[in-house]
């Protein structure tokens, strides 16, 4: 390992200079098209950037990081973007690791960190259950301390990668006698152990994204809680915090319309293909649509100007928003552009195909990651600042609240 | 166009919005819609001293030699006090189609009476049908006399009664011209308006006296670019129009309580307004980026305007209306504010063009 001590203190060109010297030793730009069929290529790669303290340069020298501040930790980025290279800025996007290093213990964090940044270990999230949407503060799965390990009983669903997840971030119930969000604890979970049953979710498009996870009987080594027992709830809005930040992000990619800019609208072009690109009427809402997808696009782009200069944005919280409305609107827009051609799926009908899966696919954007009703509740309450809604159960033990 | 640095801009926005704040106040609003004039003299006199009258005049000829970032900017203010005045008229439509037309003669004579506020000037386009295109255009010029005489009807005229001097497109022969014409010399009616803040006029020109304005190309294009900034303008305006509605609703929404509490906690009203944020927001975004293509010329410019059209239209209408619904009763009555901007957001809405004929010039830049 080179110098390990902390690159805190050097000036940025002095940085950027470092890491691009770096990057020019030993970045291989073939290493990155052999992603998918990886020879040992991809995951040598990472593990040198790691190895490097290049993956999480924000955090703390003792573990993988060089102590950055978050605008030279973006310097790296900017160096690793330039040439292509994967694997830095974990600091920032990681979810897993970067929960692990807030609030694991010592032991978890000795154990797991390293492989999880190295991406050796696969790892899936514990959170929603059957009766626990929107409300997830209202999870029934028990944990109960049994000497050495917490026990577990109770169902998870809505959870991706679960069937090749080492770990799953769980958040479940240890104390019933208190107020829901004061009864729960955070843990990480072996999911390779016979209590563990994983189920693939049927998806409405046919698809299967998801899986319902059983826990009977699972046991979980009490190093492996994360934060105090009974303190899940902020360990979670913890990890909430750096998923929704990597999903704001996600929002910003090809489907936001930028990308989408060359060549010709997608909507045009098929009002062309079916025929129907005289319709006035189509006409009409081919150019609404296009103008919901620019204007996200616009929105965007202004948030991130703002935040750049250092003010806050309203406009940040809108994105998801707008992006269900682009999905449905779009899925809407094709199905009606189609005509009688919708009612056709199968690989002679792409377009039918296109429009109808969308459709149904758009619930995943207004359903998933907390819905459009509930987005609707946050800027309302966090951006606009009208009141909360009275909850009825806010101060009852958990015992006393109605379920179903 | 001088060179203005955000700072810069930012200081103008705070010092309009701070003389709208002492001089168009809703009280004042209401005064200033009762009176025949439609605007406050006083209030006019104080925005040309600003600079206003003539913020994208050139420099050369008395004008503070801005562009459409600046100007969308005032109008954002102006749209949020509700501001009545003949700016979009004379000192964007007017000025600019004088500016597009480049006749020096003409520029020389009038450009400087239209930045200092001192003279008034408006430009008759449409006829009765109310379209602001070639296509509505009814006025027609012959040659007479060594001079030139104007027939025909224009309508909808901006502040055409309140007109020192009035700029009128006309057809000669298979060709389009503009005329200067002394208001004195036409028949103006003032039209009523469904928007008590704005003024429309309807002229007649019976053998009228006009004179003939150099262009050195399209007369059309020149038309066209007058209009371009004019709905840069008006964008900003309903951008800043929709977010103060918003505003003020959101404030109501936490005072006033029902079922023992504020009826901005109860869900019904949170996902309105929430509904409402992401538009206003969008045509705030939509307005500066119309604003932004233009002054920098970009080749998406026009697509852009057009976008900002309808987009900021249809914001402040929804938000405008939703805005009512969301107070209940006591936005139903005379004496609160919110018809006001509903009323200024539906004359908003139809004046150089309706939102559905914006979609489709939309569609069509977009290569539909």
């Amino acid at each position: 390992m080179d110098d390990a001590a902390s690159l805190a203190s050097v000036s940025d060109d002095h940085l950027r200079e470092k890491v691009a010297s770096w990057l020019k030793a030993n970045w291989d730009p073939s290493i990155r098209d052999n992603r998918q069929a990886d020879g040992g290529g991809y995951s040598a790669w990472i593990a040198k950037v790691v190895e490097a303290r290049w993956a999480a340069p924000r955090w703390p020298v003792q573990w993988f990081g060089r102590g950055l501040s978050n605008e030279q930790g973006r310097i790296v980025e900017q160096e690793f973007a330039r040439v292509g290279a994967p694997g830095t800025g974990q600091d920032r996007t990681q979810l897993y690791a970067n929960t692990l290093l807030a609030k694991g213990t010592e032991a978890l964090k000795a154990k797991l960190i390293g492989p999880i940044l190295r991406g050796e270990i696969v790892m899936c999230l514990l959170y929603s259950e059957p009766g626990a949407g929107s409300d997830l503060a209202g999870v029934r799965t028990r944990a109960e301390l049994h000497g050495d390990h917490y026990v577990v009983n109770g169902q998870k669903v809505w959870t991706s990668t679960a069937a090749t997840a080492d770990y799953g971030m769980l958040i479940a119930r240890t104390n019933w006698d208190v107020p829901k969000h004061a009864g729960l604890s955070f843990f990480f979970l072996p999911m390779k152990q016979p209590g563990v049953e994983v189920r693939p979710l049927r998806q409405i498009t046919d698809e299967s994204h998801f899986n319902e996870v059983f826990l009977t009987e699972a046991t979980v080594p009490a190093e492996n809680l994360l934060g105090e027992l009974g303190q899940g709830w902020s360990v979670l809005q913890t990890a909430l915090a750096y998923e929704r930040s990597v999903m704001g992000e996600g929002a910003r990619g090809p489907r936001s319309g930028v990308a989408e800019a060359v060549g010709e609208e997608p909507l045009i072009a098929l009002a062309r293909e079916a025929g129907v690109l005289s319709d006035p009427v189509l006409r009409q809402d081919i150019a609404r649509v296009i103008a919901y997808k620019k204007l996200n696009a616009l929105n965007t782009a202004r948030a991130k100007a703002d935040l750049a200069q250092g003010t806050s944005s309203p406009v940040m919280s809108l994105g998801k928003l707008a992006m269900s409305r682009i999905l449905h609107e779009e899925a809407r827009l094709r199905t009606a552009i189609l005509g009688a051609g919708s009612l056709l799926e199968g690989c002679d009908h792409p377009r039918a195909e296109d429009a109808n899966f969308l459709t149904l696919n758009a619930y995943f954007t207004s359903i998933g990651g907390g819905t459009d009703q509930i987005q609707r509740n946050i800027i309302g309450e966090r951006v606009l600042g009208l009141p909360k809604e009275p909850e009825v159960d806010r101060d009852v033990p958990f015992r006393e609240v109605r379920g179903g | 166009m001088a060179t203005i640095s955000a700072e810069e801009r930012g200081a103008l926005r705070d010092s309009v919005r701070r003389l709208l704040a002492d001089h168009s106040a809703e009280a004042d609003v209401r005064g200033t819609m009762e009176t025949e004039a439609g605007y406050d003299a006083e209030l006019w006199r104080k925005l040309a001293e600003m600079g206003i009258a003539g913020l994208v005049v050139e420099e050369d000829f008395g004008g503070a030699g801005a562009g459409p970032l600046e100007l969308e900017l005032v109008m954002e203010e102006a749209g949020a006090a509700l501001l009545c005045s003949p700016l979009l008229a004379s000192g964007v439509l007017a000025a600019e189609l004088l500016r597009a037309l480049g006749d020096d003669d003409a520029k020389r004579r009038l450009l400087p009476g239209i930045a200092a506020g001192t003279s008034i000037a408006s430009v008759a386009l449409t006829g009765d049908a109310g379209t602001w295109t070639p296509e509505g255009i009814s006025v027609t010029a012959t040659e007479a006399e060594g001079g030139w005489r104007l027939k025909g009807k224009a309508s909808y005229v901006i502040h055409g009664q309140n007109a020192d001097v009035l700029l009128v497109v006309a057809k000669a022969g298979d060709d389009l011209q503009v005329y200067e014409v002394d208001p004195k010399a036409a028949a103006i009616a003032a039209l009523p308006t469904f928007d008590h803040t704005l003024r429309l006029a309807r002229i007649t020109f019976v053998n009228t006296r006009a004179r003939r304005l150099a262009a050195r190309g399209s007369v059309w294009d020149a038309v066209q670019q007058a209009l371009n900034l004019a709905l840069v303008g008006l964008s900003g305006e309903q951008a800043g129009g929709a977010r103060r509605v918003l505003d003020f609703t959101v404030d109501y929404a936490k005072a006033r309580i029902q079922f023992g509490r504020a009826i901005g906690s109860f869900q019904a009203i949170k996902h309105m307004a929430s509904d409402l944020l992401l538009e206003s927001e969008s045509a705030i975004s939509a307005a500066r980026n119309a604003a932004r293509a233009l002054a920098e010329d970009a080749p998406d410019a026009d697509a852009a305007i057009s976008l900002a059209a309808f987009a900021c239209a249809d914001a402040f209408s929804t938000t405008t209306a939703t805005a009512i619904q969301m107070h209940g009763g006591i936005a139903f009555t005379w004496a609160h504010p919110a018809h006001l901007y509903l009323r200024r957001a539906r004359a908003d809405a139809q004046l150089f063009g309706a939102p559905a004929y914006y979609r489709e010039r939309y569609i069509r830049q977009l290569g539909a």
